[in-house]
């Protein structure tokens, strides 16, 4: 049996871990179909209910909203909804309609809609209006819609949001501030889409909420807390968990109401077998989440509701589910002790919970498929790891979760496994490793020991940081008890070089108008710490900017959007008597994620080297050169991609190493002296989804010998085609420092399959092991994820992206269907880095063109 | 007063005819003009369209009903490049258009030339993103607003019978 340290792991019974006997159920394999099959349909329920409760409340002509006020609307949303157990259509991505026989075993959705898209007016839903006759034949990710639902959008829903949505209500709140135009924060960087972006107009959303007092002791009793506080106290509190106790009502309701549904459905049904599955789904509603839930199904029954409320009030982007796993295992246990549940039927109750997870995606307008195209909801699950005491924290249903992500394959839930060295059994590692290898792109692993000292850097105690889960792409936050909201910002970090460059200029918006601050004089630096500081000032400039920014929007938030829902499903506010949005959790943070951290450093490290430790040429000349996008400097330009000749991190190069180190230092150091409007602290992190592509596209040549629009590096992953030993990597990237890595990392490796080979396996753990192994002081690399697909494959689903649907690939933390990705991006993953796991070697096939650059 | 006239004689020509005659007539007014400006920019682009609307909004009740009702923004447009300008006013269910660019408004568009501004509202759908990240349009004030004028604009081409 699998133990640790000598010890025995007594939650782990299973004799093969791979569960190599369990397979897709029919009722897995016939819902699977129909998911892969199905078109995502614009849902307008939400919207409609929404806008029309407030509009009825009278919100529209309130100064602020309250959670009281947030609280009747969701009430009343979730007792209007139409309860729908089971859906038995959907529609094609051409429109039609096909049926399949649904049954499930759980009941409700999301949307109105099998596989729907959900719409928030209050955040970015209105730049769907340009699109409302177009959506459902454009040719990037259509999303059908009735010309009926295009209406009542047009008229009804989004015209009420004109003057109320959240960017524009920050946006006119610092305009009437009466501050001068210099102090308030500069929305038109925003704009520019060059320097940072801020996802509060959109969401905040990432973050875990918890489920364990809904698992636990039922909703009942925590709307009787609530209550009981409510009862004793004074404004704001007194409200506050009136607004807690209403929407948990709310959502004891659609549960019950789904119960009310399935008897209907059960009392006419001829099938036995379908009859007695509804009485028992009934059963089930009219029992949970209310009451504690007393088995797996129960459990899983009740996160399932919780999570669909947390999507009636929060986007659905990133918001994660956390460590399912130590969560939900007590009830397996107790299952399959009293003999009522058998691993299989666990596997399948998995299987088709993801599949529900999976029942919505993210709206992206046209527009925006250049930035995010083929994302997901990025919904992450955490398995595995270490508990609060350190100890051995994987169990059977470590394994189960995880045997239903091989078998499913989806995009969404987006699967994380925790990792600890020494704690954690080689067995569960090998098993991560063959799933990857299965799925060729799932699960990312992290590190614990890494993360745990990164978080506890930031402040959270050990033990909190012990029960990290991970949010969105790989953002590691204590589960339930951070209001993290991890990609707050998203920072280009060439465009702080770019303005040190230019002396606060930038090619983008025209060397003519200064943007940000002046530094100085170029011709002027007489040695590589005269450039640093003109670059840190412009860094420091940057987060400023970006930091006023998302604080003026999260104090709209504050007066517009509070969050009852996810208050009272979380750890904090309840005993505070305060929304998560006014700093009522345990923990707040914002995050900051950079983009072009590679990039940024190869450009340092080549200044130093061409120009003040080589003095082959002057920093004007070398400005000029890179100016001209290296029109007739195309040696330079060799010599500045060669990394034999020139510092490029990921090849254990002192300077390339050194380069990287200084500028995660740096970064921590600025954010985390910044307070965000919470009264926490910014925590930064490497992963960059698609933006890397997205703002590649947008900058011009870099002194790292990049040339103009070409994609950064992803995430944080050294440039591609210059680190030709994998060895070599994993140790240039392992030695950043981990403390500076507070909201998470994205490490992206590209293998080569050798499907047939057995020695692939262990040559993929023995990887990982090397990665995460402790240096002295120094805790290992703190994640790493992979795609494992022959690039022939790749090319090929470029040309016939209908023969393969279900390719899943890593994007810079997050998953996706290839076939979904923008060309820019399919590019950018191609090209990436690829390493023979045999010999750690790169092949060098040649680079892939799909897109011109620039277009 | 000779617009007003042209209004005048529209939208009483726009209530004698049924929905779908009022649609005809709108398009034998503005579909070849329209037409011509989705795939060529010049520097009349911003006039015929917003006369296009004009046209289609007093002839056609139910693009009217559906866009005007209880709406109200000003929308001004200017270029950096060429002589090209105006202003569109959308009050008490009407449209009202200028050919100055006027201070007050609700957003403003610059625009580098004719052909940004035909990417910019013809590109599928108004190609806000890709005009701003080639920096070639510039907006000061609502957002929300540019995403209905689009909405306006694509409903007018298909009502025009140019979206299929």
């Amino acid at each position: 049996m699998p133990g640790s340290e000598g010890t025995m792991n007594a939650r782990v019974t299973l004799t093969d871990l791979a569960l190599s006997g369990c397979a897709r159920s029919a009722r897995v394999e016939r819902l699977r179909k129909a998911y892969f099959e199905a078109c995502p349909e614009v849902c307008i329920e939400r919207p409609s209910l929404v806008t029309k409760l407030h509009r009825e409340f009278g919100l529209f002509e309130q100064a602020r909203i309250g959670a009281w006020d947030k609280a009747r609307v969701y009430r009343r949303t979730l007792e209007c909804r139409k309860a729908i157990v089971w859906h038995s259509t959907a529609r094609t991505r051409t429109g039609e309609t096909f049926s399949f026989d649904a049954s499930s075993p759980f009941a409700g959705s999301t949307t109105s809609k099998f596989k729907g898209v959900l719409l928030y007016p209050e955040f970015m839903a209105l730049a769907l209006w340009p699109e409302l006759h177009t959506v459902s034949r454009r040719s990037a990710n259509p999303y059908q819609l009735s010309a009926e639902d295009a209406d009542q959008l047009n008229r009804e829903v989004f015209p009420a949001w004109l003057d109320r949505s959240i960017l524009e209500s920050a946006r006119a709140a610092a305009a009437r501030s009466g501050k001068p135009k210099t102090e308030q924060p500069d929305f038109s960087l925003l704009q520019y889409m060059v320097f940072f972006l801020a996802s509060k107009p959109e969401c905040i959303s990432h973050t875990i909420p918890s489920f364990s007092r809904a698992v636990g002791e039922g909703l009942r009793a925590v709307v009787n807390d609530a209550r009981k506080r409510a009862a004793t106290e004074h404004e704001p509190a007194h409200s506050f968990h009136k607004a807690l106790a209403e929407v948990l009502e709310g959502v004891i309701q659609y549960s019950r109401k789904l119960a009310d549904e399935a008897e209907q459905l059960a009392a006419s049904e001829p099938d036995q077998q379908r009859r007695a599955e509804l009485v028992e789904l009934a059963r089930i509603h009219r029992r949970v989440p209310e009451e504690r839930a007393e088995t797996l199904r129960e459990g899983l029954t009740t996160v399932w509701m919780c999570w669909i409320a947390c999507h009636l009030e929060n986007p659905n982007i990133g918001l994660s589910l956390g460590r399912l796993d130590q969560l939900l295992y007590p009830l397996y246990r107790g299952d399959l002790d009293k003999g009522t549940l058998s691993i299989e039927d666990a596997v399948e109750l998995c299987c088709c919970l993801w599949l529900k997870i999976g029942d919505h995606v993210p709206m992206v307008p046209q527009a925006g498929e250049q930035l995010f195209g083929g994302t997901g909801s990025n919904q992450a699950i955490t398995l595995g790891g270490v508990d609060v005491e350190g100890k051995d924290a994987v169990n059977d249903l470590t394994y189960v979760m995880l045997r239903a992500i091989e078998l499913m394959e989806l995009r969404d839930p987006n699967l994380n496994a925790r990792y600890m060295q020494g704690v954690n059994p080689p067995e569960y590692l090998h098993r991560l490793c063959q799933v990857n290898l299965d799925t060729r792109a799932t699960p990312a692993l992290h590190n614990d020991r890494a993360v745990i000292e990164a978080l506890v850097a930031a402040g959270d105690t050990l033990e909190q940081a012990r029960d990290y889960g991970i949010v969105g792409c790989v953002e590691p936050a204590s589960n339930g008890r951070t209001y993290s909201h991890t990609g707050a910002i998203l920072l280009n970090l060439t465009s702080a070089l770019e303005l040190a460059l230019f002396n606060g200029r930038h090619r983008h918006t025209g060397l003519d108008r200064r943007i940000g601050i002046e530094t100085g004089d170029p011709s002027k630096f007489q040695c590589m710490d005269d450039f640093r500081a003109a670059f840190e000032c412009q860094v420091r400039w940057l987060a400023d900017a970006a930091v006023n920014v998302n604080n003026a929007l999260g104090q709209a938030h504050q007066s517009w959007y509070p969050t009852p829902i996810l208050s009272a499903l979380f750890e904090g506010p309840m005993e505070k008597g305060r929304d998560l949005i006014d700093g009522g959790a345990t923990i707040n943070s914002s995050g900051v994620t950079i983009i072009g951290l590679a990039d940024t450093a190869d450009s340092l490290s080549a200044i130093q080297k061409l120009v003040f430790e080589e003095r082959q040429l002057s920093l004007v000349e070398f400005i000029s050169a890179v100016r001209d996008d290296f029109k007739g400097q195309t040696a330079l330009q060799a010599r500045l991609m060669n990394p034999a000749k020139t510092p490029k991190w990921g090849n254990e190069d002192e300077v390339g190493n050194d380069s990287v180190r200084w500028l995660v230092e740096l970064l921590n150091t600025v954010f985390s002296s910044c307070e965000n409007y919470r009264g926490g602290r910014y925590r930064v992190g490497y992963w960059t989804m698609t933006n890397h592509a997205g703002f590649g596209r947008l900058m011009k040549a870099s002194p790292s010998g990049r040339g103009a629009g070409e994609n950064f590096a992803s995430g944080f992953t050294p440039v591609s085609g210059v680190t030709p030993e994998l060895t070599a990597v994993l140790n240039s990237v392992s030695a950043v420092p981990t403390q500076a890595l507070r909201n998470g990392v994205a490490f992206n490796l590209k293998f080569t399959p050798h499907p047939n080979d057995p020695a692939l396996l262990a040559a993929f753990v023995h990887t990982v092991e090397t990665y995460f192994s402790e240096q002295g002081e120094h805790p290992g690399g703190m994640e790493i994820q992979f795609n494992v697909t022959q690039r022939e494959d790749f090319i090929d689903a470029v040309k016939y992206p209908d023969r393969y649907p279900e390719l899943l690939v890593r994007v810079s933390g997050y998953t996706a269907y290839f076939k979904d990705l923008t060309p820019k991006m399919q590019e950018e993953i191609i090209n990436r880095t690829e390493y023979e796991l045999a010999t750690g070697a790169a092949v060098h096939p040649e680079v892939i063109h799909l897109v011109t650059t620039g277009d | 007063m000779l617009k007003q006239l042209q209004r005048w004689l529209l939208q009483l020509l726009g209530r004698m005819f049924s929905d779908a005659w009022a649609n005809k007539l709108a398009r034998l007014f503005s579909r070849r003009a329209v037409e011509r400006i989705r795939v060529e920019a010049t520097d009349d682009i911003l006039d015929i369209l917003l006369y296009a609307m004009e046209v289609c909004f007093c002839l056609d009740r139910s693009y009217r009903n559906d866009n005007l009702r209880a709406f109200s923004g000003i929308y001004v447009f200017t270029a950096a490049e060429r002589p090209i300008g105006g202003t569109a006013r959308f009050a008490n269910g009407r449209m009202y258009v200028s050919p100055e660019a006027e201070k007050e408004f609700t957003v403003r568009v610059r625009f580098k030339n004719a052909e940004a501004l035909r990417r910019f509202l013809f590109a599928g759908s108004p190609d806000v993103l890709n005009a701003l990240l080639d920096d070639q349009v510039e907006l000061d004030g609502n957002l929300n607003y540019i995403y209905k004028f689009g909405f306006m604009v694509s409903d007018l081409e298909r009502r025009l019978g140019l979206l299929d």
